[in-house]
């Protein structure tokens, strides 16, 4: 630092031109990803997901009994994908986070400082948390399922990923994690706050179907199968009352609720 | 170039800043004054869009800021220590915002030997003291080698030698031709600073001068005590010169070099006792400023009050001459 106080030096030491300088989406995408990975706790979180992904996926493995109802291939799925019961806490949790840590530590206006325009942090963020959540989803969800299944066979229940029941309902259940998140995100962008945020996602995914499913009117029913939880559920465990293409729409149609207030008040609001 | 126009933000039936109008010219240094919560930080939010107007208009080089495509390279601007979150390392830091505008590598290592960083910059920021935290808050301020430099209250929380080296850097970021407007709530810090001053209370303009001005009529003075005082102050009597007394054998004068004084002093025979120049804070130039405003109403005809700096029944009575 004595260097610096001894010599109040240019602002610009080499004077070489910034070129290329300006700000474009592409620009706020590779700085949403720098953002992204550079905190320990999206690292921790992310290493954290893999683990139980194969943990509980081998805790259910080695529990299986052989002569399940289940076809080879569901219950090949169901030992892969049953750690997304929890990871998707971890998934909305991290979720929330992402955004609700800028605004708590103050991020969020140099963020915006950088980007007045504001919307494309929002966008980009969404982007690169969302597909980055779905990689890392898939890697946990395909490492479980490559520890489980030699596991499974030896209990006599074979499987291939090769087998479309198989691969796709692993995709899908990297596809819900990812939904999920995304939504949590937009609900820590509309709440801009860390606990509120985390109580609301987790209040909506855990809470409210154990609550109504004491209730045994036919209008609640049908309410809890339109839950994010519930509909996303048939992307990877199968069954419900919807086709997986109409439990995706289901859940972006939960995501574009929370996502277009999120954006109209980021644009409104003082940072 | 920053023109502000009947600028207003109001929080609730609250105005923070209440019709603010204002130009701050390249090449010099423009200070922002004013006690905490005039509407400094809430003026300087509004120019780069963090906080939206409520009525009114302000641009950077001609534009909103956030209509710029290059925005980081039209302004720096540094609103608070430590707007960065607390578990990324400050080099990442600078990254991340560099990368949103394509800046290179290399600049955001210049930025970080610029500023001093250099041995913290692998560390996180939540370990950061404040005046470490402003320097990071400068070097992303530079990072877009910004025409225009928007920092609120810089020098706050650095040591003496970081104070000396912000006052020194800012000066040659004017000296460049760059756009500088730097609030602070010491009159004094200013004064070594800044060329023009804007001061700002209750959320209004009350002053836009020259820095000379400002400092020179309101803030500081000399006082001068000497056993024949009254005999010293009738030869100070000058015009824009005023002499007011404190005690019987105390006068503060302002508008005089302390070298006048003590020349008059030493021509007329007369003892000095004690010869100081004292830095009024801001909270007396903002009253006197305010209460000139209110003198302005009330006037009575300059040179009708006789300055009779030994008449006791003057004392705590400006008068000028």
């Amino acid at each position: 630092m004595t260097a610096a106080v001894t010599a109040p030096s240019h602002a610009r030491a080499s004077h070489q031109p910034l070129p290329e300088a300006r700000l474009r989406f592409t620009g706020v995408l590779a700085s949403e990803w720098i953002k992204l990975t550079t905190l320990r706790s999206t690292v921790w979180a992310y290493a954290v997901l893999i683990l139980l992904q194969v943990g509980m996926g081998m805790v259910l493995a080695l529990n299986i009994t052989t002569g399940s109802p289940q076809s080879d291939a569901s219950t090949a799925v169901f030992a892969a994908s049953i750690g997304v019961m929890l990871n998707q806490l971890v998934i909305s949790v991290l979720g929330v986070l992402v955004i609700s840590g800028e605004y708590s530590t103050g991020q969020i206006r140099s963020s915006l400082t950088a980007v007045p325009k504001r919307l494309p942090v929002l966008w980009a963020k969404a982007i690169v948390f969302s597909v980055t959540s779905f990689v890392v989803s898939l890697v946990g969800i395909l490492a479980a399922y490559a520890v489980t299944s030699p596991i499974l066979s030896g209990a006599g229940v074979s499987s291939s990923l090769a087998d479309p029941e198989v691969w796709a309902h692993l995709v899908g259940a990297a596809g819900y994690l990812a939904l999920i998140g995304l939504f949590a995100f937009f609900v820590g962008a509309l709440l801009r706050n860390t606990p509120g945020g985390i109580a609301a996602v987790l209040g909506l995914v855990l809470v409210v179907p154990a609550v109504l499913s004491f209730i045994s009117a036919e209008w609640v029913t049908v309410l809890t199968q339109w839950l994010p939880a519930s509909a996303g559920q048939t992307l990877f465990f199968g069954g419900g009352v919807f086709e997986p293409w109409q439990a995706v729409l289901v859940m972006l149609g939960w995501i574009a609720v929370v996502a277009i207030p999120a954006a109209v008040l980021l644009r409104r609001r003082d940072a | 170039m920053i023109e502000a126009t009947a600028l207003t933000k109001r929080y609730g039936d609250k105005k923070a800043v209440d019709g603010v109008s204002f130009t701050v010219r390249p090449g010099q240094v423009t200070g922002f004054l004013g006690p905490n919560g005039a509407g400094k930080s809430t003026t300087m939010r509004m120019i780069v869009g963090l906080d939206r107007p409520t009525s009114g208009r302000v641009t950077v080089n001609g534009m909103p800021y956030a209509e710029h495509r290059s925005p980081l390279h039209e302004v720096g601007a540094l609103l608070e220590a430590k707007a960065v979150h607390t578990g990324r390392s400050a080099r990442n830091h600078l990254r991340a915002i560099a990368a949103t505008h394509g800046i290179p590598r290399r600049r955001v290592d210049e930025v970080i030997d610029l500023t001093g960083l250099h041995a913290v910059a692998g560390k996180r920021v939540g370990g950061f003291s404040l005046g470490m935290g402003q320097r990071l808050g400068l070097a992303a301020a530079l990072l877009g080698d910004p025409a225009t430099l928007i920092l609120d209250e810089p020098v706050n929380g650095l040591d003496p030698e970081g104070v000396l080296w912000v006052r020194g850097f800012v000066r040659s970021l004017a000296a460049e031709g760059r756009t500088v407007l730097l609030s602070s709530h010491l009159m004094s810090e200013m004064a070594l600073t800044a060329d023009h001053i804007i001061v700002i209370g209750k959320g209004r303009v009350i002053a836009d001068a020259p820095v000379g001005d400002i400092v020179g009529s309101t803030q500081t003075y000399i006082r001068v005590r000497s056993p024949r005082i009254g005999e010293l102050a009738r030869r100070l009597g000058q015009p824009d010169v005023v002499v007011t007394d404190v005690a019987a054998d105390t006068v503060e004068v302002r508008g005089l070099a302390p070298e006048v004084i003590g020349d008059a002093a030493l021509a007329a025979g007369v003892p000095l006792y004690e010869l100081s120049v004292v830095s009024g804070s801001l909270e007396d130039a903002y009253m006197e400023l305010t209460r000139d405003e209110v003198e302005y109403r009330t006037a009575v005809p300059a040179g009708t009050t006789n300055p009779t700096a030994t008449n006791p029944t003057t004392s705590n009575q400006e008068v000028a001459r």
